[in-house]
């Protein structure tokens, strides 16, 4: 079975390749800019992603307070909605910012926000460990310095809320807004705004900047973060990091150049990249979860992570795979976090690798 | 506790990639080369792997647990003090032998996450009398795997009382007697079970996968074979004595954390492992990673020859070792001074095994630390 599978993935890579190499040479002229190797570009600005991934960060920040106690749910919804000034120490510049996460989301991410996080905050309040039918706080068995406050079913909201928002607002952002709308025929890309670019320029900026990686990545990987960490932590059996520095790279001198076929292409790659990221971070977590298979705790946070990933592909607008697809997936998770079977978790892993076509790397990712 | 990592399935796609595009006569696959070493016979190795080593260490586990299936099973239809005592002896054979044969969790007991259901430890005695006391057991239950397997065993048959006399009143006038008879059968059942699946599978089709995967590459058997030599390595030296050492805990030491708890066996099966992973090492008497390494030029940071420097350490850890005492619980206590000296030196092992020795065979270790949350 496995051979198969090995002797097919060379095959369709062979293919796959022998192609795209022909494709480069008939509709990729040599171009006539320099696309550089890093991601400093004149005028490129990205503070404002970088500011809300910080916040995202605060938000996560807060809920591991539900570790030790009762928490804050309310805090937690107005650093979303960034109101009555949630944000606090190094982070208090966020309060005037003019940004927020909220109206960045998904409508469907904004609803399913709210209840995550009501349920973690529920979680914290009972004072009771976790363990199966009874919701609280748990360590993990095999370093009980690892603590996760699940729900009666083993649901760590904590993480599904940090997946889900990789999807409901980065992933959503690039594939909605800025590699679409944000760089269409209508937004100027003549006039050039000192620090900004042009309005093309930025938008594109932006998107680079909620990858969450540094300028010189994947050289340098300091401070990356979201999906700037989990592409580098799939790499081996999904190359990611290249595959987006590259058209990243690409695109933005395509846009500075008038490029627009070129910038057309990179932006779909991104676009496409961004959902086949979610599936292989999802498979990240099975893995995961296959490395911490006995301890009960620790394995059904992980399970929590795969299942927001999971979740997560919902509020890409531009995916391709289907809703009832998603739900299947879904439904292949037990009710009860705590009666994974090993045939439950293999379902799901081959549900997903069959859908994203990653069954030679399902395994490795 | 017992951590599993799937190098089951290739990343060939990515290899290929890189190579289909670049000038042809580049050559240097890195799924052909390996690393540094020339014209080294990798198939050769790993037919004498599969005939002189796994399938002897599978063939040995499955019979070791279908004798601890028939004690067992001798024992809970008419408990007596001698099928005790032969019940636990036949557990002892068992877990021995398991140390020779965790070594191989890729392919079948890969799929089947063998290690994790056999050896998963400290047993979680509370899960253990909550499935004699509610008279179930699923045994397809991941919450279940820390309450089977041969640590479960060890201490239905050696852990619930002071002495044998007492052990024997569990299974015979204690009000569970009759569940914890059928929890202990169903537990030795399903050991034999899956030795014999995983060994099926060996004597059937994967042996020819294993041997046709002659590259160095991710999926390759001995891609395989080392990542999973490694990761067992690391768990004999973490899990086997450094964590119940204190070593991961700033000398806070979990004696009871030791394999083989109940049984006091922990430091016989740390030696027998140790040699398990050795003869996993040299092939035994035929072609192994030793004659492969020192097929290459690779030195250790000494300058002698990277293969003598492996060996020799192997035979310095044993030696450490030997100075120890069972049960290693107690040793841990009275003696932490000898058990951190050999801890020392399986850990300047680990570096051979870990990263030495892939470096010069040009195989990539592909399991790490996960993401920390």
């Amino acid at each position: 079975m496995k051979k198969t599978f090995t002797v097919l993935s060379m095959l369709s890579a062979v293919l796959i390749l022998a192609s795209s190499c022909k494709d480069d040479k008939k509709s990729n002229p040599a171009p006539n800019y320099t696309v550089p190797t890093t991601y400093n570009f004149t005028n490129a600005d990205f503070s404002d992603a970088t500011t809300r991934l910080g916040m995202v960060t605060e938000m996560s920040n807060l809920m591991k307070t539900a570790l030790t106690g009762p928490l804050d749910g309310q805090t937690l919804k107005n650093m979303f909605s960034n109101t009555s000034s949630p944000f606090t120490g190094a982070a208090a510049a966020y309060n005037t910012s003019g940004l927020q996460l909220k109206d960045q989301t998904a409508t469907l991410f904004q609803t399913d926000a709210s209840n995550f996080i009501d349920s973690l905050v529920k979680v914290s309040k009972t004072g009771t460990p976790a363990s199966r039918g009874v919701a609280g706080v748990g360590a993990s068995s095999a370093s009980p310095a690892s603590k996760y406050a699940l729900t009666a079913t083993g649901v760590n909201y904590a993480q599904v809320f940090n997946k889900a928002i990789m999807g409901g607002l980065i992933t959503y952002q690039i594939v909605n807004n800025y590699m679409t709308a944000g760089i269409s025929s209508s937004v100027d890309n003549t006039n050039v705004v000192a620090g900004k670019g042009t309005a093309m320029e930025h938008n594109w900026d932006l998107a680079f900047g909620y990858w969450g990686v540094p300028v010189d990545f994947p050289t340098n990987k300091t401070g990356a973060k979201l999906w700037g960490s989990y592409s580098t932590q799939v790499d081996s059996g999904f190359k990611a990091n290249k595959t987006l520095i590259d058209a990243f790279l690409k695109g933005r001198a395509a846009i500075s150049n008038k490029d627009n076929a070129t910038r057309d292409a990179q932006a779909t790659i991104i676009l496409q990249t961004f959902e086949k990221l979610t599936a292989a971070a999802a498979l990240q977590e099975v893995k995961e979860v296959k490395e911490s298979i006995s301890d009960n705790i620790a394995r059904n946070s992980r399970l929590s992570e795969c299942y927001g990933f999971v979740y997560s592909l919902k509020y890409n607008p531009k995916r391709k795979i289907s809703d009832a697809e998603i739900d299947k997936i879904l439904g292949l998770f037990p009710k009860n976090f705590y009666d994974l079977t090993l045939d439950q978790l293999n379902a799901i892993r081959d549900e997903i690798a069959g859908q994203y076509g990653f069954e030679s790397v399902k395994d490795i990712l | 506790m017992r951590k599993l990592i799937y190098t089951a399935t290739v990343a060939v796609s990515a290899f290929v990639l890189i190579q289909s595009c670049s000038k042809s006569g580049s050559g240097n696959n890195p799924g052909n080369g390996g690393g540094n070493s020339t014209g080294f016979d990798r198939k050769g190795m790993l037919n004498n792997m599969s005939n002189n080593v796994i399938i002897p260490a599978y063939t040995a586990y499955q019979t070791a647990t279908t004798n601890l299936d028939a004690a067992i099973t001798a024992f809970t239809t008419a408990p007596d003090a001698a099928k005790l005592t032969a019940a636990q002896a036949a557990l002892k054979t068992a877990y021995l032998q398991w140390q020779s044969t965790s070594e191989f969790e890729f392919g079948p007991a890969g799929d089947a996450n063998l290690s994790s259901g056999v050896d998963t430890y400290p047993t979680n005695v509370g899960q253990i009398n909550t499935n004699i006391s509610s008279n179930t057991y699923n045994p397809d239950l991941l919450a279940n795997l820390s309450a089977k397997g041969l640590p479960a065993i060890d201490y239905l048959l050696f852990g619930i009382g002071a002495d044998n006399n007492t052990i024997l009143t569990q299974y015979t006038t204690d009000a569970a007697a009759a569940n914890r008879k059928t929890l202990l059968g169903k537990l030795s059942a399903e050991l034999k079970a899956n030795a014999a699946k995983i060994l099926t599978a060996w004597n059937g089709t994967y042996k020819s996968t294993f041997l046709n995967a002659t590259g160095t590459d991710v999926g390759s058997s001995a891609g395989q074979m080392v990542n999973q030599l490694v990761y067992d390595y690391e768990f004999l030296k973490n899990d086997e004595i450094g964590i119940p050492a204190g070593t991961q805990s700033m000398g806070t030491v979990f004696p009871e954390k030791v394999q083989a708890y109940y049984s006091k066996i922990s430091l016989q099966l740390l030696l027998a492992h140790l040699q398990g992973v050795l003869d996993v090492y040299t092939g035994k008497d035929g072609l192994g990673f030793d004659d492969y390494v020192a097929s290459t030029t690779a030195k250790y940071t000494d300058g002698t020859p990277l293969n003598d420097a492996i060996l020799k350490q192997f035979a310095t850890a044993k030696a450490k070792l030997q100075t120890l005492t069972d049960p290693l619980s107690d040793n841990i206590k009275t003696n932490p001074t000898a058990v951190t000296a050999a801890y020392a030196e399986l850990q300047k092992l680990t570096v051979m095994l870990k990263t030495d020795m892939p470096s010069a065979l040009g195989i990539l270790i592909t399991f790490g630390d996960t993401d920390g949350d």
